[in-house]
C-alpha cells in the first residue's frame, strides 16, 4: 500500500511543521534553524547588534520565526544585502563558502514560507470576475458566438493561475470592452438566427488551375523554341566570316552560345531578340520594337529575361505534370512557389459576412506512390500572411479510392479578417528549396506526393438554440415588422436576463431601467433589432454576468446553494458556465447530494468540454508559455518543422487529457510504459506503426528515453532557447513541477558572471561557475546535477550524445575556438542518490510520486477555488493524496476529494 | 432628473478616491483653456520598459558625476539634446523582489506584501497623483498608453498600464493606437444635441448596471465587496469622464496635429506613432499627464531580432555575443526614439512662443537594471517641466528611494505631495 503522507519535503522551513498537527489552529510560522545562529554572532552583530546599529539595522534582537510583515521585510533586507554581496563588506571576514550557501538556502525558503504563511487567505475564496478564456466560452454557450477577446486583459500576467480572483482587476475601459464586445456578440447571434436553415458553404475546385498549367506550358513551350531559333541566327551570323575578328575578340576563343547572345547587337548580321517575339522595350511582345534607348545595365537585364525563357527550368516540371493521372477532377501539390496559380498550395476563403463559430474544412485527397516521409502530410495554414499552421494530416489513400479529410476550425467574430482565408500546402511550405534541389540532381523537379479533387468549407449549424437565444423568442423579428408589444419585449429582456446571470433573479427595477434605454434607443431612431440589441449588450457588462458572486448574507462562512456550486464545478471542470442539466439539478438543490455531485463530476470530465479544464490548467501549472518565448532555429534543426512542433505542443495536453479521461494513476506522468501521440510525432520519436492524426496511446519499448513528461519533446524544448539547452531552466522546471522541491525565486541583484563570455568550455564547465560563490551555490547545487542528467536531450527534444560550441563574434564562428564533447550526464541529487545517465535519474524521479502529487493537488486547489494554496489548504492536501493513494493515484480521485471537499463548497 | 441625483448620491456616497471636479471652476477653464494663458501649464510625461538596458553600455561612468560626463554608447542618439536630460544613478525601489516586474512598482514604490492574507498590494502611482491636480482642466484627466502585445512577456509585470488609482488598483490603457487617435481628436461631427442626448444614455446605462451591482453587492463578505468595488471605481471614472464630457460639450476639439494612423504599425514604428500621439495630446491640451509602456518583444523583431526579451536580458550568461547585440541595439532604438521625442517636444511651441518641453517634464525608464537586477534603476529625467538640474550624471547614495526622484518631479510641476510610495525627501542631487 502507499502511504498517504507526504515523505519528502526538503526544506526545513516547511518541514518542521504540518504533517502531525495539520489541523492545528494556531497559524504556520517559516523557522529559520537556530544554527545559523553562529554565523551571525560571528558576521553580523559586531555592526549590527547592542553596540553599533549600521546602516540602523540590528540584527541581533532579529527573532528566527518569521510571523509577521514587518520581521518578513528586515529578514527580506538580509538576504538581499548577502545575495548581492554587499555584506558582510569585502574587507570584513568572510563566513565560509559552505556556512554562508547553507544559511541562505534555509533563509530563502523560510522567506517562501513566511509569504506563503502571511498571504494565506484561510481558506476564504474571493469572488471573481470571469477570466478571458472564460468570459469567451461563457459568451460562446449562452450566444453561440465565438468572439474575438484578444484586447481584454489575458489575466495570466501575475503568478498564479488565471483563476485567482485578487488579481482579476476590473477598470473603466474594461467596462466599455464588455458593452463592445457584448454588441458584436448579439450582432453576431442575430446573424446566426436569421441564417438558420441556410446553408453556408464554398468549393474550391482543383482542376479549375489545369487550364492554366496548359496555357502557361504552351507559352513556355513557344518561348523557348523562339529562342532556340534566335540562337541558331545569331550563331549564323557570327560564323560569317565578316565577323569572325569581331567574334573572336569578346570570345577570346571559347565557343559559348550566352556570349554570342549577349553581344548580339556587335555581331553583324545577326538578328535582334525582338525579331523572334521577345520584347526588350516596353511595347508588347511581338510588335515593332519602339525607340527605346536601353542603358547598359537595362539591356543586361532584358537579356536576362531572355535568357531565362529559353532556359524554363520549369518546363519538364510542368510537362511531367500534365502527364500525370487524375487531372480532369483533381490537381496535385506543386513544388513551384511562384504563386497561388501554380497549386503549390490551394487556398479557401471564408466569406467574411458569415457569422462565427463552428466550421469543418473538408478535402478529398490522395497520395501517390511518392508521399512518403514527411511527404505524406497536409498542413493546414491560417491567415496567409502569418502563416499559422493550424494542422496537420496524414495522406495515405490511394488515387483510385481517395479520402476526405475533415477538419473542425472555428470561425471568429472579430479581428484580422485574414483569419478566414486558410491554404492547404505540403507539410513545411518551403517548396522553392525542395525544387532547387531536384533540378540540380534531377534536371525535372521533385515528385508529384499529394493529390487533391478539392477543398471546401461548411458551417456546422449547432444542434440547438443557445440558451441565450432562446430566451428572445418570438422577439426577433423581420425588418419589416412592426416592433412587438412593450410586455413581450419585457418578459424577454428578464429571461435573457435569467440566462446570462445564470439563475440568479434580478430586481424589477434593473429590468424596468433596461426597457427605458430599450425605448430611448426607439426614440433616438433605432429599429428594434438594433435597440434590442444595445440593451442586451447592457446585460452583458453587468456585475451578475462577468462575476462569479457566491453572497454569504450575515454570516461568516456558509454552504453553497445548489446554484452556486453548479457554477463553482462548471467554471473549474469546464471553463464555462453550467449547461441545462446542471442547472436543473442545481436549483431543486439535488446536486447538493453526494452521489448526484459525484455523478455530474464525471459527467462533466467525460464530455469534450473538459478541454476547458485540462487546457488551461496544464497551460499554466506546467508553465508552457514559455514555448511561446522564443523562436526555434529551424536551420539548426529542420526535423522540428511547425508541425512537429505543433504536435510536440498538443502531446502534453493530450497526456493530461488521457490521464483523466482513462483516470489513469497520475504517476503515469513521471514514468509511462506509452506515449500519447499522433503519426507526426511517431515519426519524430521514432516509432513505427502509427499512422492517422488522432493521438493515442503507444507503448514504448523498455530502452526508449520516452514516456512520461520527461520523455517529452515540448518539455526539453522548453528548457532551452531554441537553439541552445538550457541544464539551469530544466533542472528548475523538475524541482517545481515534478518533485515539487520548488527553488525559491531567482533572487535580484546578485553579481553577475561576466568572466566567461568567449572563453571555450563545455556546458558543465559553464555552469558549474556559478556554484563558485555561495549565493548562487545555495540554489545551483540542487538545479544544476538535474539538469545536467537531461543533457542528451538537444533543445528540440532529439536524443543525442554529443555536444559542441562554438564562440562566435556576431554571427561568425571564430576559428579554432570550438569543441566538441561527449555528454557525461551522470552526477547525484543534492543530498540525495546517485545516477549514472538519464535512465537512472528518471528512475529517481519516478520514485517522487507522493511529492509530485501534493504539487499536482495544491496546483489544482489554486485553480479551483481561485486563491493561492495556502498552510492552511495542507489537510485538503492530506485528505486528497488519502483518498487517491486508496486507488493506486487513479488522476480522477484527486478531483473528486476537491470537489467533496467543504473547503469546494463553502463559501 | 431623479436619476442623476441618485448617481450623484452613489458618488459622494462611496469612499471618492477621486473628488469630483468643482463644477464652477471646470465651468471657467473650459474657456480659460481655449484662450491663450499666461502661462503654459505643466505636464508630465513617464515611460517605462520592461527587461532593462545593457548596464554595462548604458550607464555612465559613475566616476565622471556632474555636466562634463562621456556620454555612454546606449545613449550616443541623445547627444544632440544632452544638456536636456540628466541621468540618476544609485535609485531604487526597496521592497522590490520581483525580478520580471519591470513597471508594476515602478511609480508606486510599494510593497508587494504589505497587506496580510494577500500575495498582492500595490498603491498609487506617481503619474495618478500628478494627475489628480494637473488633469483638472482638461478633456481627459490623465493618458495610459501601452505598446506591444503581452505574448511572451513584455517584462512588465502585473498591470494593466504604468498607472495604479489610490485604491492601489490597476487603470486600463489604450492599446491601439488608432483607438486612441480617435479618441483624442474626432467624434466632433455629431450634433450637439444628439452628443447630449448620447451623454444622457451613457448615463443611464451606467444607472442601470450600477442597479444590478447594488443588488450583487448585498450579502457579499467583506473581501467580495472590495472585489465588487473595482467594479464600482470603473464605473465611478467613466462618471467623472461624462462629466467632464459634459462641460466640454460643445468646445470644439482641437484639429488633431496629425494624420489618422495607419493601424498594425509594430516595434519601432508603434514607439515613433506613440510619440507623435502623446505629443499632440499635449500639444492639445487634451491631457496633461502621459504614461506610456513601452514594447520589448515587438521592437526586437521590428529590429529583425528574433531573440524574446527575457532571454536578452540575462545576455551575461549566454555563449556568443548575440544576446548582448541584441540588447545593445534594443538600447539604441530606444535612445533613438526618445531622442525623436525631445525633438518634438521641442519644436512644438506654446501660446507664449516658448517650447512645449520647457513645461514638460519625460522620465524613463524601468524597474528592472538588468537580469534580474533592481538597484540602480535606470533613470533619465528629461524637460523643463519641472525646474530640475539637466545635462548631468547624477549620481545620488546607493540605494536612494526612486520615489524621492519622483517626489522632486511632482513638486517641482507645482504638484503638492507631502511624500510618495516610500519616499525619504525630495531627491537634492537633482533639484536645481
Amino acid at each position: 500500500m502507499r502511504t498517504p503522507f507526504p515523505i519528502l519535503l526538503t526544506s526545513l522551513a516547511l518541514g518542521l511543521l504540518w504533517f502531525a498537527t495539520a489541523i492545528a489552529a494556531e497559524p504556520p510560522r517559516a523557522l529559520i534553524p537556530e544554527r545559523h545562529r553562529v554565523l551571525f554572532q560571528e558576521h553580523c552583530v559586531k555592526c549590527h547588534g547592542a553596540e553599533k546599529q549600521k546602516g540602523k539595522f540590528r540584527i541581533d534582537q532579529l527573532p528566527f520565526t518569521i510571523a509577521d510583515i514587518e520581521t518578513a521585510e528586515k529578514w527580506q533586507k538580509v538576504l538581499n544585502a548577502m545575495n548581492s554581496g554587499e555584506m558582510p563588506p569585502e574587507d570584513e571576514k568572510q563566513p565560509a563558502k559552505a556556512a554562508k550557501a547553507d544559511f541562505l538556502d534555509d533563509l530563502a525558503h523560510a522567506m517562501v514560507a513566511a509569504r506563503r504563511s502571511l498571504s494565506d487567505q484561510n481558506g476564504a475564496t474571493t469572488m471573481r470576475r470571469l477570466n478571458r478564456r472564460e468570459y469567451r466560452n461563457t459568451i460562446r454557450e449562452l450566444l453561440g458566438v465565438e468572439l474575438n477577446v484578444m484586447d481584454l486583459p489575458s489575466d495570466t500576467s501575475t503568478s498564479g493561475f488565471d483563476t485567482v480572483g485578487a488579481n482579476l482587476f476590473m477598470s473603466a475601459n474594461q467596462f466599455e470592452q464588455y458593452l463592445a464586445l457584448g454588441r458584436q456578440a448579439l450582432d453576431d447571434a442575430f446573424s446566426i438566427q436569421a441564417r438558420t436553415g441556410s446553408s453556408l458553404k464554398v468549393r474550391y475546385e482543383t482542376e479549375r488551375s489545369l487550364g492554366y498549367f496548359t496555357k502557361r506550358t504552351a507559352e513556355f513551350e513557344d518561348g523557348r523554341e523562339r529562342f532556340t531559333r534566335w540562337t541558331t541566327a545569331v550563331k549564323a551570323a557570327a560564323n560569317r566570316p565578316e565577323n569572325r575578328e569581331t567574334v573572336a575578340a569578346f570570345t577570346k576563343g571559347v565557343q559559348n552560345d550566352a556570349l554570342l547572345r549577349a553581344s548580339w547587337q556587335k555581331i553583324t548580321g545577326a538578328p535582334a531578340p525582338e525579331d523572334f517575339g521577345f520584347n526588350l522595350g516596353n511595347g508588347p511582345a511581338g510588335a515593332a520594337t519602339p525607340q527605346v534607348i536601353l542603358s547598359v545595365a537595362q539591356m543586361a537585364k532584358r537579356l536576362r529575361a531572355v535568357e531565362a525563357t529559353g532556359a524554363a527550368p520549369q518546363l519538364p516540371y510542368l510537362k511531367k505534370y500534365l502527364a500525370l493521372p487524375g487531372l480532369e477532377t483533381g490537381a496535385y501539390l506543386t513544388s513551384l512557389a511562384d504563386g497561388p496559380a501554380w497549386n503549390s498550395f490551394f487556398g479557401i476563403e471564408a466569406h467574411q459576412g458569415w457569422p462565427s463559430g463552428d466550421y469543418l474544412i473538408r478535402c478529398r485527397t490522395a497520395a501517390t506512390r511518392h508521399a512518403t516521409g514527411e511527404r505524406r502530410f497536409l498542413e493546414l495554414v491560417a491567415n496567409v500572411r502569418r502563416g499559422e499552421v493550424i494542422s496537420t494530416h496524414e495522406v495515405s489513400a490511394t488515387l483510385e479510392n481517395p479520402q476526405v479529410i475533415e477538419i473542425p476550425i472555428k470561425l471568429i467574430k472579430g479581428g484580422d479578417p485574414l483569419q478566414r482565408n486558410f491554404m492547404l500546402r505540403e507539410r513545411g511550405g518551403d517548396t522553392r528549396k525542395r525544387f532547387d534541389d531536384a533540378i540540380k540532381a534531377n534536371g525535372v523537379g521533385p515528385e508529384f506526393a499529394l493529390w487533391v479533387d478539392w477543398i471546401e468549407i461548411e458551417r456546422v449549424s449547432a444542434r440547438e438554440v443557445p440558451p441565450g437565444m432562446k430566451a428572445l423568442t418570438g422577439v426577433i423579428l423581420d425588418a419589416k415588422a412592426s416592433p412587438p408589444a412593450q410586455a413581450d419585449v419585457r418578459a424577454a429582456i428578464e429571461r435573457f436576463t435569467v440566462a446570462a446571470f445564470r439563475d440568479r433573479t434580478t430586481p424589477a427595477s434593473y429590468i424596468d431601467r433596461l426597457l427605458q434605454l430599450y425605448e430611448t434607443r426607439l426614440k433616438a431612431g433605432d429599429k428594434h433589432e438594433a435597440a434590442l440589441k444595445q440593451t442586451l449588450a447592457v446585460v452583458l457588462a453587468s456585475p451578475p454576468f462577468l462575476y462569479l458572486a457566491e453572497p454569504i448574507g450575515k454570516t461568516s462562512r456558509k454552504s453553497l446553494t445548489g446554484n452556486e456550486l453548479a457554477s463553482r464545478l462548471s467554471y473549474f471542470l469546464w471553463g464555462s458556465p453550467p449547461d441545462a442539466a446542471l442547472r436543473e439539478l442545481g436549483s431543486t438543490g439535488e446536486l447538493l447530494r453526494p452521489e448526484v455531485l459525484q455523478a455530474q463530476t464525471t459527467r462533466l470530465l467525460d464530455d469534450p468540454r473538459s478541454a476547458g479544464f485540462t487546457e488551461p490548467f496544464t497551460q499554466q501549472w506546467l508553465g508552457l508559455d514559455r514555448l511561446d518565448f522564443f523562436q526555434f532555429n529551424r536551420r539548426l534543426f529542420p526535423q522540428f518543422d511547425a508541425a512537429t512542433e505543433l504536435s510536440a505542443r498538443q502531446e502534453m495536453h493530450e497526456t493530461i487529457a488521457h490521464v483523466v479521461r482513462q483516470n489513469t494513476p497520475l504517476s503515469d506522468l513521471l514514468k509511462a510504459d506509452y506515449v500519447v501521440i499522433d503519426s507526426v510525432l511517431a515519426d519524430y520519436y521514432g516509432l513505427e506503426g502509427v499512422t492517422g492524426d488522432e493521438f493515442r496511446k503507444v507503448p514504448v519499448p523498455k530502452d526508449s528515453p520516452r514516456g512520461g513528461l520527461i520523455g517529452m519533446a515540448a518539455i526539453h524544448a522548453m528548457g532551452g532557447n531554441g537553439e541552445y539547452t538550457s541544464p539551469v531552466e530544466r533542472g528548475v522546471w523538475v524541482l517545481r513541477k515534478l518533485v515539487n522541491d520548488p527553488p525559491p525565486p531567482a533572487p535580484a541583484n546578485v553579481p553577475a558572471i561576466g568572466r566567461l563570455a568567449g572563453q571555450v568550455l563545455d556546458t558543465r564547465q559553464r555552469i558549474l561557475a556559478h556554484q563558485d560563490q555561495p549565493q548562487c551555490a545555495s540554489c545551483h547545487r540542487k538545479i544544476d546535477p538535474v539538469g545536467f542528467g537531461l543533457e542528451n536531450f538537444n533543445a528540440v527534444g532529439q536524443w543525442r550524445t554529443e555536444d559542441t560550441y562554438q564562440v562566435m563574434l556576431g554571427d561568425r564562428p571564430v576559428n579554432g575556438k570550438r569543441k566538441t564533447w561527449t555528454i557525461d550526464p551522470s552526477g547525484a541529487l543534492y543530498k540525495g542518490p546517485e545516477f549514472k545517465d538519464y535512465f537512472e535519474l528518471r528512475d529517481i524521479i519516478a520514485t517522487k510520486s507522493t511529492p509530485f502529487a501534493r504539487g499536482f493537488s495544491a496546483a489544482l486547489i489554486e485553480y479551483a477555488l481561485g486563491r493561492p494554496c495556502g498552510f492552511s489548504d495542507e489537510p485538503l492536501i492530506d485528505e486528497m493524496l488519502k483518498r487517491a493513494g486508496g486507488k493506486k493515484l487513479a488522476t480522477r480521485e484527486f478531483i473528486h476529494a476537491l470537489i467533496d471537499s467543504t473547503a469546494f463548497q463553502t463559501k | 432628473m431623479t436619476t442623476h441625483l441618485s448617481r450623484r448620491h452613489f458618488l459622494r456616497s462611496t469612499t471618492a478616491a477621486i473628488a469630483l471636479p468643482a463644477l464652477d471652476s471646470l465651468g471657467f477653464r473650459r474657456f480659460a483653456a481655449a484662450a491663450p494663458a499666461s502661462a503654459p501649464p505643466k505636464r508630465m510625461v513617464f515611460l517605462a520598459f520592461g527587461w532593462g538596458v545593457t548596464a554595462e553600455t548604458w550607464y555612465p561612468d559613475a566616476k565622471e558625476p556632474g555636466a562634463g560626463y562621456k556620454l555612454p554608447v546606449g545613449l550616443q542618439p541623445l547627444a544632440r539634446h544632452k544638456k536636456d536630460f540628466s541621468i540618476v544613478q544609485g535609485l531604487t525601489n526597496k521592497f522590490s523582489n520581483d525580478g520580471h516586474f519591470g513597471s508594476t512598482f515602478w511609480l508606486t514604490g510599494a510593497n508587494r506584501y504589505a497587506k496580510q492574507g494577500q500575495n498582492f498590494a500595490n498603491s498609487i502611482s506617481a503619474d495618478q497623483v500628478a494627475a489628480a491636480q494637473l488633469g483638472q482642466d482638461t478633456r481627459f484627466t490623465s493618458l495610459q498608453l501601452n505598446g506591444g502585445q503581452e505574448v511572451g512577456g513584455e517584462g512588465h509585470g502585473p498591470g494593466l498600464s504604468l498607472a495604479w488609482n489610490a485604491n492601489g488598483k490597476p487603470i486600463g490603457g489604450f492599446n491601439d493606437p488608432v483607438e486612441t487617435f480617435h479618441r483624442l481628436f474626432s467624434g466632433d461631427r455629431v450634433p450637439l444635441e444628439q452628443q447630449k442626448t448620447l451623454l444622457a444614455e451613457r448615463r443611464s446605462v451606467l444607472d442601470t448596471v450600477l442597479d444590478s451591482a447594488r443588488d450583487l453587492q448585498r450579502g457579499l463578505s467583506k473581501t467580495d465587496t472590495d472585489k465588487l468595488d473595482e467594479y464600482f471605481e470603473g464605473i465611478r471614472d467613466i462618471e467623472i469622464r461624462l462629466n467632464k464630457d459634459e462641460k466640454w460639450l460643445g468646445v470644439p476639439r482641437t484639429k488633431a496635429p496629425l494624420a489618422e494612423p495607419k493601424p498594425g504599425l509594430a516595434g519601432l514604428e508603434e514607439i515613433r506613432l506613440h510619440y507623435d500621439l502623446l505629443t499632440a495630446a499635449l500639444q492639445t491640451d487634451s491631457t496633461r499627464v502621459v504614461t506610456y509602456r513601452l514594447p520589448v518583444n515587438t521592437l526586437l523583431k521590428s529590429l529583425s531580432i528574433t531573440i524574446n526579451g527575457h532571454d536578452m536580458s540575462h545576455y551575461h550568461l549566454h555563449q556568443g555575443t548575440e544576446k548582448r547585440d541584441a540588447s545593445q541595439a534594443r538600447d539604441l532604438a530606444l535612445s533613438e526614439t526618445l531622442a525623436g521625442l525631445f525633438d518634438k517636444l521641442k519644436a512644438v511651441k506654446e501660446a507664449d512662443g516658448t517650447r512645449l518641453f520647457d513645461h514638460t517634464t519625460v522620465a524613463f525608464g524601468s524597474n528592472i537594471r538588468t537580469e534580474h537586477d533592481l538597484n540602480n534603476c535606470p533613470t533619465l529625467i528629461a524637460g523643463g517641466g519641472s525646474g530640475l538640474k539637466l545635462g548631468h550624471n547624477i549620481v545620488a547614495p546607493k540605494d536612494t528611494p526612486l520615489c524621492n526622484a519622483w517626489l522632486s518631479m511632482l513638486h517641482g510641476s507645482g504638484v503638492n505631495a507631502e511624500r510618495h510610495g516610500d519616499s525619504t525627501g525630495v531627491l537634492k542631487e537633482i533639484m536645481a
